[in-house]
């Protein structure tokens, strides 16, 4: 039986192979791997890049008591970001599922058609969900748009639902069934954990904490980028995006404010998203190799 | 002249499934019309499709354009030869620009006179060049609902094209279309065959296709899917629901449909019906096996495989649709914990558009409208259950089983408000509040709900128009023809007579004054229009011709009903009247009298026998008609109408409107205005076309 630790190894091992960089998850807390700097920021401008990650994503609203076998306050995506997309990326999609044992030719693997977008990224792309055997296990997104900058080249962004996957790997009804190692399942890890989020995000979460966080992380994100430090806005933004998920999952927008706040968030995104452009143009992706030391 | 065949296709990444059939069309189209163009037709053209491939195949391409000659006009033939007949230097000038001998020159009459020209046979081209340019010219003006670009980012399309295949006859047309080269091979099935097949033309491919696993005719993967489906079903003593819509989703869905039965626990049978179909139909896109006495635990899915040689993909299917519906459960439950009434504050946080504010706006809104509408129809008596479905109609959509399951809006909010206990009518008129859905869907079940279904219409329409949001072309967001067409639809199958103008005009009214966009009477003008456009449409589809339509809506449109019995009347009594002779006469009006209204005519003013004749005839049938009109009994008013023809002919061939004497020329034409105006509270006889 494939375990969920066991099954990030095997794709980490795969798209290694497939000269993916290995990035560490962002570590702060973002609704989706795509908000991580590596994809959000290296799908801009004209350096190819590939990378893979795990990254664990922070839905407040999606907490549910630990109750519900299929929702959860925080889940685990990998993601891979391969720019440009390369021409046979569906086939090596499929490889990677071959690793892990589930072979096209014995299931029914279909590329349903999927559009993602974030507006609170200015970001959106055109793709599939990819379905096997009826469940949804991947978000395959040719990413169009960052930030409100078109992207050239595009990049073919590939998120795995680890918890998905792992569930159909190990014929379980609940998430919390999943092993995550051969002798600890998911549930023993976590369900304390998606009990106490949901309880602190839907009940005790201070609303006005959270709004008044949200204006100061803009005023960060401004007066960083006043200092040309793109890096620091940007994470600056996904903190105030992630204070309006818990503005959100608090009941604390309404309808019209929740436009609002999204144009805000959206603003900053776009705004690191030129300055990065401008900042990096003719630079490569990746800092210069430094001489190395030599021994006297 | 030898013809040959041309083979395309163009290999794609999956194409949405709800573009292929418009993509397959189009493609088809354009390349019959290129040829046209290009002067090599072809006899017939057809196209398939999968989700990785769109195909044509044309059939009897001539191999070559036939020759034509082109004509270059140079100086004029005085200024070409000198009085010798010699050729000045004009004429070597021109011999010499077009590359040929002065001998060469012709003379011939144009426009300008004598003229030297040179004449050339131009050879046709072969159809292969013809090919070569047209085609990728016909690909690249294929339009999609979205299209996206890939790699590095030059080019676009509805998916990254992968590979080119262009045959004609058993040559490779030389072609390049976003980054892929034409060649004689193609790829079957991505998972169940490998490698390439070389292809020497049409039969060749379709039976190498075949053979690789891919049914390219979506036709026939649609019906092998549905004949397996059914054997299937009886398999286990039971029938597949009708649902062509599926079974063609389906077919676009897959290159080589394999189907597979699978079943799950039957304690979920206890849920609403509603709900086990819709987590199979529209989440799974599996087809719900029926047996005499409701569903069976059964479902036929579709795979993009030849068989399920091991039990993986029946297994993994029955696993997510048991889970799905173990979700649903669970929603049901969690929902009917409360009644529907405890949900309406959290409408204010459920946004209904931008600037129309929340859904407990309209909430407010449409309470109020149902009222309105509910007395307008004549049914005053159920005032108060319109008001009390359209209080509750939208509290369904902050349920977990409508924010997880939203094709089931206004179902959900039905079967709580009757497990609440709420009066039959209340919770049929929230079941039934969006229907009908489209053409060819059932309207609501019984008045209420279409009271409520009508008020949600209109106020959506009315906010809508109010920004200035009217739909253009194929946009439409909002989805306002439905939603036009859909009240239109109501109001005809109730047969309520009723002026709607004055109820959208309430609709606009309910919104705040201040609203950007349209004025609230600007936003009327164009509802009218927009309205009478779904009329117009309704009636062509009940059977009336264009003009017929045109003549009813010219003298009103705001009630539907109405028009569409005049309308239904105009038909039936021109299969068995002859109306030509009053057609005509009306058009005569309405060249003599434009839109003028002359007013009364006076009998003191009638000199001949033959307009005393018209107006006797006239005020009979005015008479007649006072009675029968307003009765609506528009078949009888028509003949009554129809039978004053003979006079009016009489009238137009003995009588001189326009005659010198002013006083008999103004009472001539006050005769025809009043027979106008009487005349045309049906339909406007003037816009029927009939032959001269």
């Amino acid at each position: 039986m494939l375990t969920l630790q066991k099954l990030i190894a095997e794709l980490s091992a795969f798209w290694e192979s497939e000269g993916c960089l290995i990035e560490q998850p962002y570590d702060g807390p973002v609704g989706a791997g795509t908000m991580h700097p590596a994809t959000f920021l290296k799908v801009l401008g004209p350096d190819p890049w590939r990378c893979a990650y795990v990254q664990p994503s922070r839905r407040p609203a999606d907490g549910r008591y630990g109750q519900n076998p299929f929702r959860l306050a925080k889940h685990l995506q990998l993601q891979v970001v391969l720019k440009p997309s390369p021409d046979d990326v569906q086939e090596v999609y499929l490889r990677s599922l071959e690793r892990l044992g589930i072979s096209a030719a014995e299931h029914d693997i279909r590329f349903e058609e999927d559009n993602w977008e974030s507006p609170t990224l200015g970001a959106w792309g055109v793709g599939w969900q990819v379905v096997m055997d009826g469940m949804e296990i991947t978000q395959f997104t040719y990413f169009q748009q960052a930030g409100g900058i078109d992207l050239s080249p595009v990049s073919a962004e590939i998120t795995y639902g680890l918890e998905r996957i792992a569930m159909f790997l190990n014929k379980v009804d609940s998430i919390y069934d999943v092993l995550w190692s051969e002798s600890v399942r998911y549930g023993q890890l976590r369900k304390l954990e998606e009990e106490e989020l949901s309880r602190y995000y839907f009940e005790v979460a201070d609303a006005g904490f959270a709004a008044l966080l949200l204006d100061r992380w803009e005023a960060e994100a401004k007066s960083a980028l006043e200092a040309g430090l793109v890096i620091p806005a940007y994470e600056a933004t996904l903190a105030c995006s992630h204070q309006f998920n818990v503005l959100d999952a608090r009941g604390a927008v309404s309808a019209t404010d929740r436009v609002g706040l999204i144009r805000r968030v959206r603003d900053l995104a776009c705004a690191c998203a030129r300055a990065w452009v401008s900042s990096r143009a003719g630079i490569p992706v990746l800092a210069t190799e430094p001489e190395p030391a030599t021994a006297v | 002249m030898k013809r040959d065949d041309f083979l395309f296709e163009i290999r794609t990444e999956e194409i949405p499934a709800a573009t292929l059939a418009g993509a397959r069309r189009d493609l088809a189209r354009g390349i019959g019309e290129a040829l046209e163009q290009e002067g090599v037709a072809a006899e017939s053209v057809e196209s398939y499709g999968t989700p990785r491939r769109l195909v044509v195949w044309a059939r009897g391409i001539p191999e070559r354009q036939s020759d034509s000659e082109s004509e270059v006009l140079g100086p004029p033939a005085s200024a070409a030869f000198g009085g010798d007949g010699k050729p000045t230097r004009a004429a070597e000038g021109f011999a010499r620009a077009q590359k040929v001998d002065v001998s060469e020159l012709e003379v011939v009459d144009s426009a300008r006179g004598r003229t030297v020209a040179v004449r050339r046979r131009v050879p046709g081209r072969d159809a292969i060049d013809v090919l070569a340019k047209a085609v990728p010219r016909v690909i690249g003006e294929l339009t999609f609902p979205k299209t996206m670009r890939w790699g590095t980012g030059e080019r676009s399309f509805v998916r990254p094209v992968r590979g080119l295949l262009a045959l004609f006859g058993a040559r490779v047309v030389p072609m390049e279309i976003l980054g892929a080269r034409s060649a004689d091979w193609t790829m079957g099935h991505r998972v169940l065959s490998d490698g390439t097949l070389t292809v020497t033309g049409p039969a060749d491919y379709f039976q190498k296709l075949r053979g690789a696993y891919v049914e390219p005719d979506s036709e026939a993967r649609r019906s092998a899917i549905l004949d397996s489906a059914r054997r299937l079903a009886a398999q286990v003593g039971g029938r597949i629901d009708a649902d062509a819509d599926l079974a063609a989703v389906l077919a676009d869905l897959v290159e080589w449909p394999g189907l597979v039965r699978g079943s799950f626990d039957p304690a979920f049978l206890d849920l609403p019906e509603e709900i086990t179909t819709t987590a199979m139909r529209v989440h799974q896109k599996f087809l719900p096996v029926r047996g005499t006495s409701g569903l069976l635990p059964h479902f036929i899915a579709v795979m993009d495989n030849a068989d399920d040689r091991h039990g993986f993909i029946g297994k993994g299917n029955e696993w997510v649709l048991n889970a799905r519906l173990a979700d649903a459960r669970f929603f049901f439950q969690e929902d009917s914990r409360e009644p529907l009434a405890a949900r309406l504050p959290e409408l204010e946080r459920l946004s209904f558009q931008d600037r129309l504010g929340s859904y407990a706006a309209k909430t407010i809104r449409l309470e109020e409208l149902a009222a309105a509408i509910a007395t307008a129809v004549g049914r005053a008596d159920v005032v108060g259950q319109a008001r009390t479905a359209a209080r509750l109609s939208k509290a369904d959509l902050v349920t977990r089983m409508v924010r997880e399951f939203t094709d089931l809006q206004g179902v959900m909010g039905g079967l709580y408000a009757r497990a609440e206990g709420l009066p039959e009518p209340v919770w049929k008129a929230i079941s039934d509040q969006y229907r009908p859905q489209g053409q060819g869907d059932d309207p609501p079940r019984e008045d209420v709900g279409a009271v409520l279904s009508l008020a949600d219409r209109f106020d959506t329409l009315a906010g809508i128009f109010r920004l200035g949001l009217v739909p253009t072309g194929s946009k439409d967001p909002y989805g306002l023809r439905r939603a036009a067409a859909g009240a239109v639809a109501i109001a005809l199958s109730r047969r309520w007579r009723v002026d709607w103008s004055g109820l959208l005009e309430k609709a606009i009214s309910l919104y705040p004054a201040d609203l950007p966009g349209l004025s609230p009477p600007v936003a009327l003008a164009e509802l009218e229009k927009f309205f009478a456009e779904r009329l117009r449409n309704a009636l062509e589809r009940a059977g009336s011709s264009y003009d017929e339509i045109s003549a009813v809506v010219n003298v009103g449109s705001w009630d539907f009903a109405d028009a569409a019995e005049r309308a239904a009347a105009l038909t039936e009594a021109r299969r068995r009247l002859d109306f030509r002779g009053l057609v005509l006469a009306f058009k005569r009006i309405r060249n003599i009298l434009g839109a003028e209204d002359p007013g009364q005519p006076s009998a003191r003013f009638y000199r001949e026998d033959a307009e005393r004749a018209l107006a006797a005839d006239f005020l009979q049938a005015k008479a007649l008609l006072e009675e029968l009109v307003p009765a609506r009994r528009y078949s009888e008013a028509l003949e009554t109408i129809a039978s004053i023809s003979p006079s009016l002919d009489r009238f137009f061939v003995e009588v001189l409107v326009n005659c010198p004497d002013g006083d008999l020329k103004r009472n001539r034409q006050a005769l025809l205005g009043a027979i106008r105006k009487e005349f045309t509270r049906i339909a406007d006889f003037s816009e029927i076309v009939v032959e001269k």
